[in-house]
């Protein structure tokens, strides 16, 4: 019982951050259309740089992790201004070009980080006591209460101030929003970086616990489709619960069926959910 | 006008015919070594011209044309070895579940427009990666499956002549699909989707059948190829084979007929060449594609010349 409710934690703590890393897809999609194939290599960059600015620089790790954000931020405003904005309007484009920078990225990822799977220093050490059923290392409790932080800023960024307004209203109706004065491509270009910061937030708050490496990028981005999918794509709730569900499924599937096929738990439910419900659990039906 | 309308006529059949024939003439002069890089080359013509089929043609981007590859030489090769099955048959078998598979994946994201078609293609390519490394008692996982050859008596020349046919036929199918109804309709969805569907055209189906075929198409490639190498390993159905072929269509030109031919031979031979200097053609390749679709998305092929490509493409 007790190792079924670790099971059980370990899948609630990597769903709170399966969500912020979907909710980065998912920004992107809604106002955007597109789809951001290079999300996953963006998160193990994140990862790699907290462990060098850390490791090999001496940064504090707790100034190391907002910083690595705050570059790949960076990065995602400098994707969106050179190679995504000339795309607008033009899927197939966009999907081929997100495509390709993933390989880029991570052919890049691969010359300058190494083959090699590298982890940051952990922000805290021991184990707590949980209502004194089982030991839980305090890195992932920290982390899931870092987690949290992040999505209820997110929903606050989203729901309550002005940019969080004209982000919900260029996804809604691009036209009718620059007639009220919106201005779509500067809210194009911030969501975008926006998105690109969740992978990396997802990424450095992940990397201390399960290490990076540059191959493992894709097997990142499919776990953010799954779940952007199964929530009804551009629905913030649907980020949150599918991003629950899947982190708790796999984590217990891995447990009590099978680790090797960990990754397929989430085709599986992406397969499901096109058959029975493909506009996914709160997204709109029509489209 | 009827003379122009011959000469027309002359030049439509007399250049291909004029390719075909310098086409017979490779093993008679290039070695062993450059020999095998037309081969894959062809490999590589095949799998560029029918994802083209799909992306350039229809506006869906598949990411599991590679994965389709490896169905049809994973297929093939597990009939060979487990059931004796002869590879020209086992090739066949690998094209139909090639086939059926596409077509049960195209149903089923198809209806819900591209994005959904991108992710699940994919999560198809990963899964399946997967599932053949972790398989190993049937796959030989990383090590990967030996399989029969197709003649008894090992001769490139031979694979040569087997891949040119093969390769001729598809390039027909294609250009005849293009050129037929079924082309009109293929391009009248992907230049309006809106005003396809209320003139009456099942933009969906027409889709779905697209996505079918080209998957096909992948599977005979990957069976030709596997049974070729002899040696079927996870990398025919990896992502990183997927974004060679969607390289050398974007480089070469999507949406042309020749574009994804001139992308195969064109790097496939570069990557010979920079091989030497490590594994850094992918890179290469990849700040080519991005700078191409970015600045040249007709590719190759808009460059050199739009009177050029005028006489060949429609």
């Amino acid at each position: 019982m007790n190792e079924f409710l670790m099971y059980l934690t370990n899948g609630i703590v990597i769903g709170v951050i399966n969500a912020i890393s979907a909710i980065g897809v998912s920004l992107i999609v809604g106002i955007m259309r597109v789809v951001n194939f290079a999300h996953g290599e963006l998160y193990i960059f994140a990862g790699y740089f907290s462990y060098h600015l850390s490791a090999s620089l001496g940064v504090p790790p707790l100034l190391a992790m907002p910083l690595s954000i705050f570059f790949i931020f960076l990065i995602g405003i400098g994707m969106e201004r050179t190679l995504i904005r000339p795309t607008y309007g033009d899927e197939m484009y966009s999907l081929i070009i997100t495509f390709v920078l993933s390989i880029v990225l991570q052919n890049a990822a691969l010359l300058i980080f190494g083959p090699y799977p590298n982890k940051p220093p952990n922000l805290v050490s021991g184990a707590t006591n949980i209502f004194g059923l089982y030991h839980y290392g305090n890195q992932r409790l920290l982390s899931f209460f870092i987690s949290i932080g992040i999505l209820l800023f997110i929903f606050y960024l989203i729901k309550r101030t002005w940019f969080g307004k004209s982000i919900r209203a260029v996804s809604q109706d691009r036209e009718m929003s620059s007639l009220v004065g919106v201005d779509h491509l500067r809210v194009n270009m911030l969501s975008f970086g926006l998105g690109a910061a969740l992978a990396g937030a997802a990424g450095v708050i992940v990397a201390p616990i399960f290490p990076v490496t540059p191959t493992g990028s894709s097997a990142i981005s499919l776990n953010a489709f799954v779940v952007v999918v199964l929530g009804g794509m551009g629905s913030l709730k649907g980020c949150v619960i599918g991003g629950l569900a899947l982190g708790i499924i796999e984590n217990l599937g891995a447990a009590y069926l099978s680790t090797m096929y960990r990754n397929i738990f989430g085709f599986v439910i992406l397969i499901l959910v096109l058959v029975f419900r493909p506009w996914g659990l709160f997204g709109q039906k029509a489209q | 006008m009827g003379n122009k309308q011959q000469a027309g006529t002359a030049k439509k059949v007399g250049i291909p015919a004029l390719f075909i024939i310098l086409a017979i003439l490779p093993p008679f002069f290039l070695s062993q070594y450059w020999l095998h890089v037309m081969i894959i080359s062809l490999f590589y013509v095949m799998m560029a011209s029918s994802w083209n089929l799909i992306a350039g043609f229809t506006g869906q981007v598949s990411f599991a044309h590679a994965a389709f590859s490896g169905i049809g030489a994973y297929a093939s090769g597990m009939v060979a070895v487990n059931l004796g099955v002869p590879p020209w048959l086992g090739i066949l078998i690998g094209t139909g579940v090639a086939a059926l598979l596409g077509l049960g994946l195209g149903y089923l994201c198809i209806r819900m427009g591209g994005i959904y078609l991108s992710l699940t293609t994919l999560g198809f390519s990963e899964i399946l990666r997967i599932i053949i490394t972790n398989e190993d008692k049937w796959t030989r996982g990383t090590m990967g499956l030996q399989v029969p050859g197709f003649f008894s008596e090992y001769s490139k020349a031979n694979y040569y002549y087997l891949f040119l046919v093969v390769t001729i036929f598809l390039l027909i199918v294609i250009y005849w699909i293009v050129h037929s109804e079924m082309g009109l309709t293929f391009r009248a969805v992907l230049n309006d989707e809106l005003a396809a569907s209320s003139s009456g055209i099942n933009t969906i189906r027409v889709r779905i059948l697209a996505f079918t075929i080209s998957s096909a198409m992948a599977g005979l490639a990957g069976g030709l190829y596997g049974h070729y190498l002899m040696l079927i390993t996870p990398d025919i159905p990896s992502l990183g084979q997927m974004f060679l072929v969607l390289a050398m269509a974007v480089i070469g030109g999507m949406g042309s007929f020749i574009g994804p031919i001139v992308g195969s031979f064109v790097l496939e031979t570069l990557s010979e060449y920079i091989r030497i200097y490590g594994e850094y053609h992918v890179l290469l390749f990849g700040l080519v594609a991005l700078a191409m679709a970015r600045f040249a998305p007709e590719g190759l092929m808009g460059i050199v010349g739009k009177k050029w490509r005028k006489e060949w493409v429609h």
